[in-house]
């Protein structure tokens, strides 16, 4: 019998409602995700008695989908649209700008945590391309930065990057050009609020 | 026990009363869009703005809520509706306008105003209908699909049923048209899957409904991944109820008990709305929850729905990766036989439609074929959904019948931006097409004239590419997308695409090869033997590019140049004019150095500029991105 610790019970917790064999493994896993940030070792476990799995397959489920997490995310992360009206309008221009100014593949963060850049995918607001997202989680912020340009990019990482916080950079209209900042609705923040 | 109809229409008495004192407001009432193109745009700072005006002011205002109608580039909007039922929507309406918004309320200034967009219900003097608006020109003055968007609550049950939600099941049930009935009703009407492959939706519950079996599934796909398209977004966060009655009136018609919504991760507030719609629905015995209570409408139909939340996958857009997917699977698509109407979700027999598919089927069942034949062509029925984005003046979304040219959608839009000319039409998402701009007139929008071109109408997103866009660019971003969307199980697919995209970014580093072309054609052969379309598809846009693009592709592989200056090897970045002072802060912004020296002497260093653009952005003078000189001709020896 493996040991039972306090994180092992708060998965065990979180999902007593769900069942095996009964399609409940990705609200499982956007539950614990959503609750601890990522999805560690213990989740696996745990996840895999709950639903009748074995580890390894709800380890395989994990790395086949880009929204689960095996570790903690950063402090802030700026969402990269990757879509073509981005694109069309300089985008490739504004990841690259992002990545050199993070020190940090797509999907990475700096060495301390603090900012880290993530792929995006469409989700239809082209009228505001080329944009990036940035979601802090500490505050559930979840900022549309639209109209961007790579300049405007460098200062945005930059001044993540330096420990500025989320609404910190967002009132600040070097980085927003002086546009309304919308809310953008990702998922890291918002993910398995709406399971019941 | 009282019958389906009287049941419904005890629904429906009140909804009605509800439905019509919100049209008819005793007090003026703002609506602020509600949706994610609108709170994109800032729609929450201005509805907290408004609502701080109404309050400072002790306005006699209500505020209220519905679905952006379509003028994505106008968000946020706001709709004013007055007492005597006109309903004007204003738009953009920042914070700072909220004011003039709950003036205008008011009747302190005239409804008529610079922000003023159109009418969508009555007449106000000087306004004009939102129907005669030019982005609306190819919609029919009727909207179907749509009908119910910007015109009621989305949230609200009410407001559906008033406006027709469930009135096509009740009656069904009610009047005991048989399951065999309700498919052929389908079948007549021609209603095809709007995924994209235009299959017969009618026929397809056909194949569901004469499998044995006790336990069958209705499955909606609403994983609308392709990057461009958001329709089925609209749907369920516009008039979610049309879609659970769509799924209804399938689960009847194929003998199916219970039912899977799945939505992708990057919607949630799609999943927020579909989730509470269910469960008004549920509560207002319109579905059935929990294995207990009566059956729907009183009838033994018993059919209860789940939300599945993807996580991130566009193959399981792909019908069996998304049955995987819902059955606690890795999302990978498997070969086709066995179909899903064979073995679906746990291996049960089940029908996956779309979400605009399903929207369609109450508005057959409303009507008959020939009010559905009154739009669309002999070869695809009815309207569609598109949404157009890109270099284009207006992005947004609307529903036109097919067969209409696709010249005039992108007169709708606006055209392209101002400078510049359309240079290609992206349609289909990943696995679609990229064709050129001299072949628009051949474009009307159905499935015909796209694969006579080779090409893909797909799932509804256009995008219009202007001539400051460089098609190898666009292609590299396609080729890495289905690169990093295979699931992996087919190798043609895995390697091929990966071979596909080392090519791009080969070329467009400045190192295209003569037997570039060779081998790409050679990887879209191979690519032919995958299990899935997403591996058949996903040269597609490449063979698109080769074709309708060749001097584009020849300057890039072979004269090593981008006429566009977007891609990285084939261009340089530059100082022009030493005496601009905002060449201090180009400087300054380069995230990684490549600009040194002192002021009147600064150089780029191109061994370490990435090629972002950083410094043309604040130096558009002093610094110039311009074509990198000719690199040295290597003659390969045989």
């Amino acid at each position: 019998m493996p040991l039972e610790t306090e994180a092992k019970a708060q998965v065990r917790a979180l999902l007593a409602d769900l069942r095996p064999g009964h399609g409940d493994l990705l609200a499982a896993l956007h539950r614990v995700q959503h609750e601890f940030g990522y999805l560690s070792g213990d989740a696996i476990e745990v996840t895999a008695q709950q639903l009748g799995l074995f580890p390894a397959h709800v380890y395989g489920v994990i790395t086949y989908y880009a929204e689960f997490r095996l570790e903690p995310p950063a402090r802030v992360d700026i969402r990269w649209c990757s879509g073509p009206a981005c694109r069309a309008r300089n985008g490739g221009g504004i990841r690259d700008a992002i990545l050199a100014t993070l020190g940090c593949a797509m999907d990475g963060m700096t060495a301390d945590g603090r900012a880290g850049v993530r792929l995006g995918q469409c989700n239809g607001t082209c009228e505001l391309a080329p944009q990036v997202w940035v979601e802090e989680r500490a505050t559930h912020t979840n900022a549309i930065v639209g109209g961007l340009t790579a300049a405007r990019a460098v200062r945005l990482a930059r001044a993540l990057r330096d420990g500025a916080t989320a609404a910190a950079v967002l009132a600040d209209s070097t980085i927003t050009g002086g546009a309304i900042v919308g809310d953008a609705l990702p998922d890291t923040v918002t993910a398995g609020a709406t399971h019941a | 026990m009282p019958s389906p109809l009287e049941l419904y229409e005890a629904l429906r008495a009140p909804a009605a009363a509800a439905y019509a004192a919100w049209r008819k407001p005793v007090r003026p009432r703002i609506d602020v869009a509600l949706d994610t193109s609108s709170l994109a745009n800032g729609a929450a700072k201005t509805r907290a703005a408004i609502a701080d005006a109404v309050r400072a002011r002790n306005a006699a205002v209500d505020l209220g809520r519905v679905h952006g109608y379509g003028m994505q580039w106008c968000q946020p909007l706001v709709t004013v509706t007055f007492p005597d039922g006109a309903s004007v929507i204003y738009g953009p309406v920042a914070p700072a306008d909220a004011q003039t918004i709950v003036d205008i309320a008011t009747g302190a200034l005239p409804a008529r105003h610079r922000l003023a967009l159109g009418t969508v219900a009555g007449a106000v003097a000087g306004v004009p209908s939102m129907r005669d608006h030019p982005f609306f020109a190819l919609e029919p003055r009727e909207r179907r699909v749509l009908a119910s968007i910007g015109l009621t609550d989305p949230e609200s049950l009410d407001h559906a049923i008033a406006n027709g939600a469930y009135h096509a099941a009740a009656r069904m049930l009610d009047r005991h048209q048989t399951p065999a009935q309700v498919r052929q009703a389908l079948v007549d009407a021609g209603v095809g899957g709007r995924g994209g492959g235009n299959f017969p939706a009618g026929t397809k519950w056909n194949f569901l409904a004469t499998t044995p079996g006790e336990e069958h599934y209705v499955i909606c796909n609403a994983d609308e991944g392709d990057p461009g398209a958001w329709v089925n977004r609209v749907i369920m966060e516009g008039d979610p109820h049309l879609l659970i009655e769509g799924l209804l009136i399938a689960a009847y018609a194929t003998g199916s008990r219970g039912g899977f919504i799945y939505i992708r991760d990057e919607y949630p507030l799609a999943i927020t709305r579909i989730e509470q719609a269910v469960r008004d629905a549920e509560a207002a015995g319109l579905l059935s929850s929990g294995g207990s209570g009566e059956g729907i409408l009183g009838t033994a139909l018993r059919l209860e729905l789940r939300v599945i939340r993807g996580a991130g996958s566009y193959v399981c857009g792909e019908e069996t990766g998304l049955i995987a997917s819902i059955a606690d699977d890795r999302g990978m698509p498997r070969v086709k036989p066995p179909f899903p109407a064979t073995s679906g979700v746990f291996f049960k027999p089940s029908n996956v439609n779309n979400v605009e598919t399903y929207a369609n089927a109450p508005l057959v069942l409303r009507h008959d074929a020939p009010w559905y034949h009154r739009y669309g062509t002999e070869r695809m029925r009815g309207t569609r959904l598109f949404s157009f984005s890109g270099d284009i003046v207006r992005v947004g979304f609307m529903e036109v019948p097919f067969g209409v040219p696709l010249a005039g959608a992108l007169e709708a839009c606006g055209g392209i931006v101002p400078g510049h000319a359309l240079k290609a039409v992206q349609s289909g998402g990943p696995l679609g097409s990229m064709l050129s701009a001299e072949l628009l007139p051949q474009l009307d929008m159905e499935n015909a004239p796209f694969t006579a071109l080779d090409a893909l109408l797909g799932g509804g997103g256009i995008v219009f590419l202007s001539d400051a866009v460089c098609t190898i660019h666009m292609g590299e971003m396609f080729a890495e997308f289905v690169e990093d969307e295979s699931c992996g199980r087919c190798t043609t697919c895995l390697r091929g695409n990966q071979r596909m995209t080392e090519i791009y970014r080969r070329t467009i580093a400045g190192g295209g090869r003569r037997e570039d072309r060779h081998n790409l054609e050679l990887i879209d052969r191979t690519l032919q033997f995958s299990n899935c379309i997403h591996g058949q598809f996903s040269p597609k846009i490449m063979r698109n590019t080769l074709r309708f693009f060749p001097q584009e592709y020849e300057r890039h592989a072979l004269g090593h140049a981008c006429d566009a200056l977007t891609c990285a090897g084939l261009i340089r970045f530059r100082v022009t004019d030493q005496r601009d002072p905002a060449l201090a802060e180009a400087q300054a912004i380069c995230p990684v150095g490549a600009i040194t020296g002192a002021p009147g002497a600064r150089a780029v260093d191109d061994a370490t500029c990435i090629r972002c653009g950083a410094c043309t952005d604040v130096a558009p003078r002093g610094m110039a991105r311009e074509a990198a000189p000719a690199a040295p001709r290597v003659i390969a020896l045989a």
